[in-house]
């Protein structure tokens, strides 16, 4: 019986311990194939995070670009239409330069003058990106009417249009290549309170014609310009005032006594029974270095010379370098004209008192150094020798005649030289890099009346 | 009688050369970053000046901080910045590529639309910049040679990157 029961136990027991193991080896399974799933899920969960994430960042990045985008164009458009004009066209550009004058002849303190010389407004439009307009409209000396010693003139007007990368078409009246300064006359681009006088007398700056043009740079930094313009009215010029035009270095400057500055036309009706031509090259392809030159040329715009003689013709032609190495900046400028044929004319007006001349030059050589720098603020002291000829040779002086009159003129004094040699010193100290203070010392040294102390305020935005 | 058939050339060779050509754009940003950084990934690089950053900026450059113009992209060997100032009357648009040690390492001009003083796009004036930081004065008439005749685009360009280095040294490398 005991052993029965011992059998049935140890069978029941067999029975329960096989069914444990199973049961147990069921549920390991299960648990495992649940892992399996969990963790299968939780991959599936890390890869859809980790896909967000990214696209996250996506957006992140695509949205801190737009958002340095939004702000550039902002910034872009701010820059192109300052606060003041807001509301105004981003094509619309608007600049302004202006200069007073203070001038002392140490001989003459009569003679001290003060003057707002200049007064310039630019306005430019771009059309499109190719084609832009700009206009300077300029009052020189304050007050432009009948009564009034100043004059209210259009500087520039011309529309430019890229026709390649390499080439540009200009139209209308523009400023002639000539020199370092027709092109850029602001007070703030030139050393001492007036401009030079080789670059006012013998070069008239501000020199423009009407016409036609093109130019364009090269890679090398070559720059090029020619084209066909308005040519020199030789009928403007007087060849017999009854006084001297000028009586101090500030007239002589500014009464358009020298032979291109009479005789230019400005585009105001000007003659073109002939037209002139020019061409300009300037080499900038050397850091601080500039070397150019440019000629022009041209049949007088009518013929005034009698019936039957030879046509006038003028030229000038010009070579300029600067050089800008460190604080030092240095140039030179010659320029010279010809007048052809000027004897049949001076001889119809024998014995003027300003005879038309057949050559006229001018030379300067600058040097300037900055000597102080700091946050805008820069002074730079300069010293410029110069020497200009308005009438370096004539033809068909009467005989028992000079080119300018020996005897005294009205005013008691002698009629002034139309050649000097000028010493100026000076320093141009600037508050900002648009505004500038001057101030120089010019001795002359023929027209020894004209020496003068200048002090000048020029500001260009 | 002459004058007529002189004044006719001029438009006609004017047409002669006219073609279509994308005017002013002599680059975008993206063939510029390409020509700097070949095909290394690009990545942009938010400028958010605080105002004491922005004070210190205007002060070491002596030049006017707005924020937005200047964009950054960080480069695996360098950074990437794209920037646009006022010429003389319209924007010129530039591009300089700095090494991981804040030297420049490329400058080139991006769009010039101004009719004169494109000579800055020359690369004797732009390699002037190879190599300078924010610790060299970056300052024409000091260490970059100005072209006569080109002188606001290259005053105006100088200030840029100067400005443009300051933020660099001070809201990049300096955080």
């Amino acid at each position: 019986m005991k052993t029965t029961i011992t059998a049935c136990s140890a069978l029941l027991l067999c029975g329960v311990l096989g069914s444990a193991a199973q049961a147990a080896d069921a549920t390991v399974a299960d648990v495992e194939a649940k892992l399996e799933q969990q963790i299968l899920q939780m991959q599936q969960q890390l890869e859809a995070m980790k896909s967000q994430l990214e696209q996250l960042k996506a957006q992140n990045a695509a949205l801190a670009a737009q958002q340095q985008q939004q702000a550039a164009q902002a910034q872009v458009a701010a820059a192109a239409a300052p606060p003041a004009a807001a509301g105004v066209s981003p094509d619309l550009s608007l600049w302004g330069y202006g200069e007073i004058y203070y001038m002392h002849p140490t001989s003459e303190a009569a003679n001290t003058q003060f003057d707002l010389a200049r007064a310039v407004f630019g306005i430019g439009y771009r059309f499109d990106d190719r084609t832009v307009f700009n206009s300077e409209f300029e009052v020189e000396h304050a007050i432009a009417s009948a009564d009034d010693r100043g004059e209210f003139e259009v500087e520039q007007f011309y529309v430019d249009r890229q026709l390649a990368e390499w080439a540009n078409l200009k139209l209308g009246l523009f400023l002639m290549p000539f020199g370092l300064l027709n092109e850029h006359h602001e007070p703030t681009s030139y050393y001492g309170v007036q401009r030079n006088f080789v670059e006012t007398l013998v070069i008239p700056s501000t020199w423009r014609e009407g016409g036609v043009g093109l130019h364009g740079n090269t890679r090398v930094g070559l720059d090029w310009d020619l084209g066909v313009t308005t040519g020199l009215n030789l009928g403007d010029w007087n060849p017999n005032p009854e006084d001297p035009l000028y009586r101090t270095a500030f007239d002589l400057e500014a009464s358009g006594v020298a032979p291109m500055q009479a005789t230019h036309q400005e585009l105001q009706f000007a003659k073109t029974q002939n037209l002139a031509q020019y061409v300009s090259i300037n080499y900038t392809g050397i850091p601080g270095l500039l070397a150019g030159a440019a000629v022009s040329t041209g049949k007088a715009a009518v013929a005034t010379a009698p019936p039957g003689l030879p046509d006038q013709r003028v030229t000038l032609w010009e070579g300029h370098a600067r050089w800008t190495p460190g604080a030092a900046d240095l140039s030179a400028v010659y320029a010279q004209g010809r007048i052809s044929n000027t004897a049949a004319y001076n001889l119809v007006n024998a014995g003027g008192s300003n005879p038309m001349p057949s050559r006229f030059l001018g030379y300067y050589l600058q040097g300037a150094y900055t000597v102080w720098q700091r946050e805008g603020y820069r002074l730079s002291p300069f010293v410029r020798w110069e020497r200009y000829d308005m009438g370096a040779d004539f033809e068909g002086i009467a005989p028992g005649f000079t080119p300018v009159p020996t005897g005294l003129a009205s005013d008691g004094k002698p009629w002034p030289q139309p050649h000097d040699r000028v010493w100026t010193l000076g320093a141009n100290f600037y508050f900002d890099p648009h505004v500038v203070l001057k101030a120089d010392y010019q001795h002359f040294d023929v027209n020894t009346d004209f020496t003068r102390i200048d002090l000048g305020l020029g500001l260009s935005f | 009688m002459v004058a007529d058939s002189r004044i006719v050339w001029l438009p006609v060779a004017a047409i002669a050369i006219c073609q279509p050509a994308q005017a002013t754009v002599y680059l975008t940003v993206e063939q510029a970053q390409r020509l700097m950084f070949g095909d290394g990934e690009l990545t942009p690089v938010p400028l958010a000046l605080s105002a004491t950053d922005a004070a210190t900026v205007e002060r070491e450059t002596g030049t006017r901080y707005y924020p937005g113009a200047l964009r950054a992209w960080k480069a695996p060997d360098g950074y990437f910045f794209a920037d646009a100032v006022v010429g003389k009357h319209d924007l010129i648009s530039y591009a300089v590529a700095l090494g991981l040690d804040g030297r420049i390492r490329q400058v080139e001009i991006l769009e010039y639309r101004e009719a004169y003083g494109g000579a800055i796009r020359g690369a004797g004036w732009r390699r002037q910049f190879t190599g300078r930081s924010h610790a060299d004065p970056v300052q024409i008439g000091r260490d970059i040679q100005n072209i006569s005749g080109a002188t606001l685009s290259c005053q105006h360009v100088t200030d840029g990157i100067r400005r443009l280095l300051a933020i660099y040294a001070i809201a990049i490398a300096g955080h």
